[in-house]
């Protein structure tokens, strides 16, 4: 760790948060090991049968935020620097030591010299510059997609065999935490040559990286087969094993149906399942077995209000859906103590957190005034009527969130009381994904991302990235709220952490006094698992890694 | 229809509806005037299989260009759902470049002549969706699919037959009763319900047979049994209507009186009537089967067409569709042929009756 | 989908096939276990009674659902969610705290509804190009037919689930999509009675008289055609209730909270282990009505053949 290393605005920025973040998973059982856990010294060998939701689709990393591609890329591939998914600082890895310019467009990495990818062919310099690259610029010709999480990037350049530079065309304080996501899982670059459809199911085995595990089968759709790489031995020091991952073999079997995934849990024909849906915690547990429910630390399960769109233009209109909605009632009603009730659109686990609840107090009355004062009257219907227009408002169904048609259900019943009609898209993946990007259709857009740095934010609200609130609209390309702009830039290309964290704030405190986003819960992954199965842990934003699970039995 | 058959070469016209033969009454096969007469029975040996070939041909060409058209017809494509999706977080010009390097844009016809050409070489391209070859798909799904709805038909028939039997011949009245109201009740389920409880009782309750990474041939057990059940209702439905009719015709009451086992004299016969239409039946519920096992294959998280289906419709992966969209084509003309052939060689009254004045 | 499919295609035909009342050639066609109960005439049957008092129950349902609950069917009561049968909730309750009794009661508009959509398509269409194939025969026979073997060969569930990507999602682009996939079966078995009817004497007879040809379809051949396409219907209105409800597990049936009893059995599936009541309740209705449907359906053929 040299200077630059510690100089780099790494523990002290962070204090602040980090004691949220403690907290915050001591009170959900988070991702530290749960009661019944066993203790002793770690078993080698045995099959782990893990049970994922939905087959993955590709195993291209930067497309890889979907949780069934992430939870196997996390596993298979090793990244440039660790983020200790318990502080959030960032320790070295494959990167021994790092060093960032002034105004954060350049980085520099010396690599350890030792690793190989699971080919047999070295972890160098030359192959992690044409990782970047290709993660940095992307290819449209192979369909394959800049990383999200890599912003300006402009270039590499291999130093030596074991150093390495990039640079940017613009401050990228974000860019050392990207290298610590998955998106920037390092692969060799025999799969760096191949195009969209070679990452795809069925090439499993020819995707390579240097991670504890190897893809050694897969049916597609159905199941991958993750085996143990005997020679593994570049774990992050900080990581109680330092050799061989635990266990032989990990099953990842595909189960679309919840209560066959709860019921094999339970009747333990499984080990370990992911996405155990808020109502079947209470029978996973009420079975004597774990849950772990480790946070996604980024913006939260939120509902981003088009402001647009001419009704919602009228900030009384936002102002009194935020005070119409009982959130409390929709996470005490359909989810569980993991769902945390929001206090800002961020988690409280994520960085740069600001506690804002008070802008999202449940109050009826006032939004019934509001929405009075705002011109909108009760029609005979119930529903509030405006030179002949009703209330009506589209809202989509988050297919990806936890019980997001139960969530809005409850949602528009209490709507219903002060006079809003909310309807829930609920389409094919055409007309939806068409829908969701005209404020016309859809005013009320349901989403949340994880991604344990400053720069989620900018990630769901920035115009060119997810774009939830249509800033700009997709149809005629303009910005409607340029001051929303800015202070998602200035999250981004400040290369100071303090100013980071203040800029990230300003963006929270201008959502909420807005009344931009609706925030509901502080999303989690859920996962089940048998009390034998030891060492399970997840990366930063709940991803699993098998690397150091062990089976007790 | 059947009555049909021995001279209207598209009997499987005939298929969805009543296959049963008539042969209560007298003269009952073939009440129908054969279009053109006893001439068709030469021709089933010299133009007859020439030309069905042909018009399978033309079916299967016709399936593929409805097909393509029906899918070009969707909202959205394919690209869209895959890189618009906001939670890789591209940028309009990103997604533009990938447009364009997919040639999505390009003129409907030219795309329809390239995917044509594509699949006449055996070419079914990517999936747009995971980028796998349509053909690997397929490969590993079908036999899956194949394997799933061969068992499940065969036990569907065992299942018809003992369901038919026992409702002939249980001592009691109210058991036949109750028995003879089992198909209809086999076919009130919704499957995917049949299958969850039966996931649910006999894995994770009773622990007989375990769904999560079986073996072989224990994965198929709960699968084959919740595609069985509605299959079976139809069969038992004929298999039971042919006891009855049997048992009403007068020779059976001759044959008994000289002498004979009833139950000889009325399986015999009632297998003899309950062939066909059970034959024509399993064309159609087989090619159905191949494409259509998706309740089935989801609620096991069984790979197959079903589920490769279903997947592929969500994202409008056109190639994949097409490629599903043939293959069930094929095996439905292929499965009609074949039944069209064998027909008149199962029961040579058929042939024979042709061109009997009725 | 398709497994109910499946059954569409099929079951219980073989009445359906058999000599329609009133063909003159047929004279010895009268089933003889049927004749007797016939004779037997005015006493009415209860195995006949039950399943119109179903239908005739579901159908109030539909009509006066404020009459059965005092409920409503889409608000919930946060506090009572997933409460088990009750005095108070007859069904029971469901996550949200909706009665599931006062949905089912308000569902059967939903579901009546769509399966009649559904069969009256597949009816109308599939009739309409049976009849035109098997009264005009020849080359309109050829091609019709061919359009109905297309119609087969694409797999079932691509067909119903282009159709509702094409006409959006909801109860009656569901039901429509379910009619449609039903079209074959009914086209060939209206094409398979037209062309048996039209050979028969009486119907050449009319022609001989010098009947014109719309007037001999009319008067003749429909007519009698007709009784096994409607036993047909009154059994694709079993499956198609059924078939929606497949769709709706697939995720592509009537957009909740539409209380749609198929959309019910699917969204309560989750809940087998834990609130067995969310989807055996209205799973028991469905089976109800579909088995009088069934039920019905064989009666109508049996009738129509003594």
């Amino acid at each position: 760790m040299s200077r630059t290393h510690r100089g780099w605005q790494g523990a002290a920025a962070f204090g602040a948060t980090l004691a949220l973040v403690l907290t915050a998973c001591g009170s959900n059982g988070g991702d530290s090991s749960g009661n019944g856990e066993p203790s002793g010294d770690p078993v080698t060998g045995g099959t782990l049968v893990y049970l994922e939701h939905q087959p993955h689709d590709t195993l291209y990393p930067p497309a890889a935020g979907f949780y069934p591609n992430g939870g196997l890329v996390n596993n298979i591939t090793d990244r440039l620097v660790y983020q200790n998914p318990e502080t959030l600082e960032f320790e070295p890895w494959i990167a021994t030591d790092w060093e960032v310019n002034e105004d954060a467009t350049q980085y520099t990495f010396d690599l350890r010299s030792d690793v190989t990818f699971s080919d047999g062919s070295a972890l160098d310099a030359e192959v992690v510059a044409a990782n970047f690259d290709l993660y940095g610029l992307g290819d449209p010709d192979r369909a394959l997609t800049v990383s999200e999480a890599v912003n300006n990037y402009a270039s590499s350049e291999v130093v030596d065999a074991d150093t390495v530079v990039f640079n940017f065309s613009a401050p990228a304080p974000g860019f050392l935490q990207a290298t610590s996501t998955i998106n920037s899982g390092l692969v060799s670059a025999s799969t760096l040559e191949g195009a969209f459809e070679d990452f795809g199911p069925g090439n499993g085995q020819n995707v390579i990286g240097s991670g504890p595990f190897v893809i050694t089968a897969e049916e597609i759709g159905t199941s991958v087969t993750l085996g143990a790489r005997e020679d593994y031995a570049w774990a992050p020091a900080s990581r109680e094993n330092q050799g061989r991952a635990y266990v032989d073999e990990v099953q990842v079997t595909v189960t679309p149906e919840d209560s066959v995934r709860v019921g094999a849990l339970t009747s333990g024909q499984a080990d370990v399942i992911r996405y155990v849906e808020a109502q079947d915690e209470a029978q996973v547990a009420g079975a004597g077995l774990e849950i772990y429910a480790p946070q996604t630390r980024g913006v939260n399960n939120s509902l981003s209000l088009r402001f647009t769109n001419p009704i919602l233009s009228d900030i009384r209109v936002r102002q009194a859906l935020i005070a119409g909605i009982d959130r409390q009632e929709v996470v005490d009603t359909i989810y569980t103590e993991n769902y945390p009730l929001a206090t800002s659109s961020l988690s409280s686990t994520a960085l740069g957190y600001e506690n804002l609840e008070d802008y999202y107090a449940f109050d009826p009355e006032r939004a019934a005034d509001l929405l009075d004062e705002a011109g909108w009257t009760l029609g005979a219907d119930g529903i509030r009527e405006k030179d002949g227009q009703s209330l009506t408002l589209v809202v989509n169904e988050a297919a990806p969130q936890p019980r997001s048609f139960e969530a809005l259900t409850l949602i528009s019943q209490q709507l219903a009381e002060i006079g809003v009609d909310l309807q829930i898209l609920r389409a094919d993946a055409g007309t939806y994904t068409e829908a969701i990007q005209d404020a016309g259709q859809v005013q009320i857009y349901h989403s949340m991302v994880g991604r344990a740095d400053l720069d989620v934010i900018k990630s769901q609200y920035y115009s060119t990235n997810r774009n939830t609130l249509l800033n700009r609209d997709p149809a005629t390309d303009t910005i409607a709220d340029p001051e929303l702009e800015a202070l998602l830039e200035a999250v981004a290309s400040e290369a100071d952490g303090d100013t980071r964290i203040a800029n990230s704030q300003a963006v929270q405190t201008y959502l909420a006094e807005n009344a931009y986003v609706i925030p509901l819960f502080e999303e989690p992954q859920v996962f089940g698992s048998q009390t034998d199965v030891a060492g399970f842990s997840f990366e930063s934003v709940g991803r699993p890694s098998f690397y150091e699970v062990w089976l007790d039995r | 229809m059947t009555a049909e058959a021995p001279t209207d070469v598209r009997v499987p016209d005939g298929a969805p509806t009543p296959g049963a033969p008539r042969t209560r009454g007298s003269g009952a096969v073939g009440r129908s005037t054969p279009p053109t007469g006893g001439g068709r029975v030469v021709a089933l040996l010299t133009g007859y299989v020439p030309r069905r070939l042909g018009q399978a041909l033309i079916v299967l060409w016709i399936a593929f260009t409805a097909a393509f058209v029906l899918l070009q017809a969707l909202p959205g494509d394919a690209i869209m759902i895959r890189f618009e999706n906001p939670e890789l977080g591209l940028s309009p010009e990103q997604i533009a470049d990938i447009r364009a390097s997919y040639g999505v844009d390009d003129p409907v016809l030219i795309q329809y002549l390239h995917t044509f050409a594509g699949f006449v070489r055996g070419d079914f391209g990517y999936s747009v969706q995971s980028g796998t070859p349509v053909q690997q798909l397929i490969a590993e799904a079908f036999p899956q699919t194949l394997v799933l709805a061969a068992a499940g038909f065969v036990l569907a028939v065992l299942l018809a037959f003992a369901i038919a039997f026992l409702s002939a011949s249980a001592s009691f009245a109210w058991i036949r009763t109750a028995l003879r109201s089992v198909p209809s009740l086999f076919v009130s389920v919704p499957v995917f319900w049949l299958g969850i409880v039966l996931i649910q009782s006999f894995s994770f309750r009773l622990g007989w047979v375990a769904v999560i990474n079986p073996g072989p041939v224990e994965g198929l057990i709960l699968p084959v049994l919740t595609l069985a059940v509605p299959i079976a209702a139809p069969i038992a439905q004929i298999l039971t209507r042919s006891i009855d009719e049997v048992y009403t015709q007068p020779f059976v009451r001759v044959v008994q009186a000289k002498g004979a086992s009833p139950s000889w004299v009325l399986w015999r016969n009632v297998l003899k009537n309950a062939t066909l239409p059970t034959l024509t039946m399993a064309g159609i519920l087989f090619g159905e089967l191949i494409g259509g096992a998706v309740v089935t294959e989801t609620v096991f998280g069984r790979s197959g067409i079903g589920r490769i289906t279903e997947q592929a419709v969500a994202h409008q992966d056109t190639p994949v569709l097409q490629a599903v969209v043939l293959l069930a084509a094929t095996a439905f003309v292929l499965i009609n042929l074949a039944v069209d052939l064998i027909y008149p060689k199962l029961d040579p009254r058929l042939a024979r009756q042709v061109g009997a004045s009725r | 989908m398709t497994e109910s499919r499946l059954l569409e295609a099929t079951p219980m035909l073989p009445q359906v096939a058999e000599p329609v009342p009133g063909t003159p050639a047929l004279p010895g066609s009268a089933t003889p276990h049927a004749q007797p109960r016939r004779r037997r005439g005015g006493r009415i049957r209860v195995t006949e009674v039950i399943p119109w008092l179903v239908i005739a129950i579901v159908v109030a349902w539909a009509a006066l659902p404020g009459l059965f609950t005092s409920y409503g069917p889409t608000a919930g009561d946060a506090a009572a969610a997933l409460q088990g049968p009750s005095g108070e909730h007859l069904f029971g309750t469901d996550a949200t705290g909706r009665d599931m009794f006062t949905r089912v009661v308000y569902g059967s508009v939903h579901s009546l509804s769509g399966a009649l959509v559904a069969v009256s398509v597949g009816l109308v269409l599939g009739t309409g190009i049976g009849v035109i194939a098997g009264s005009v025969g020849g080359f309109v026979d050829d091609v019709l037919m061919r359009v109905v073997d297309v119609l087969l060969a694409v797999p079932t569930l691509l067909l119903s689930l282009s159709v509702i990507i094409l006409l959006g999602f909801g109860t009656v682009q569901a039901a429509v999509a379910v009619g449609i996939a039903s079209v074959a079966a009914f086209a060939r078995l209206s094409r398979s009675e037209v062309v048996r009817v039209r050979r028969s004497d009486y119907v050449e007879a009319a022609f001989a008289s010098g009947g014109t040809f719309f007037n001999v379809v009319r008067r003749h051949v429909l007519p009698n055609s007709l009784t096994a396409v409607i036993a047909l219907a009154a059994l694709q209105f079993g499956t198609a209730i059924l078939a929606i409800s497949t769709l709706g597990f697939l995720g592509y049936g009537a957009p909740p909270p539409t209380p749609e009893w198929g959309l019910m059995i699917a969204e309560g599936r989750n809940y087998v282990a834990t609130a067995w009541w969310l989807t055996t309740l209205p799973g028991l209705v469905v089976v109800a009505v579909v088995l009088s449907a069934n039920r019905i359906s064989a009666d109508i053929a049996r009738r129509g053949r003594a």
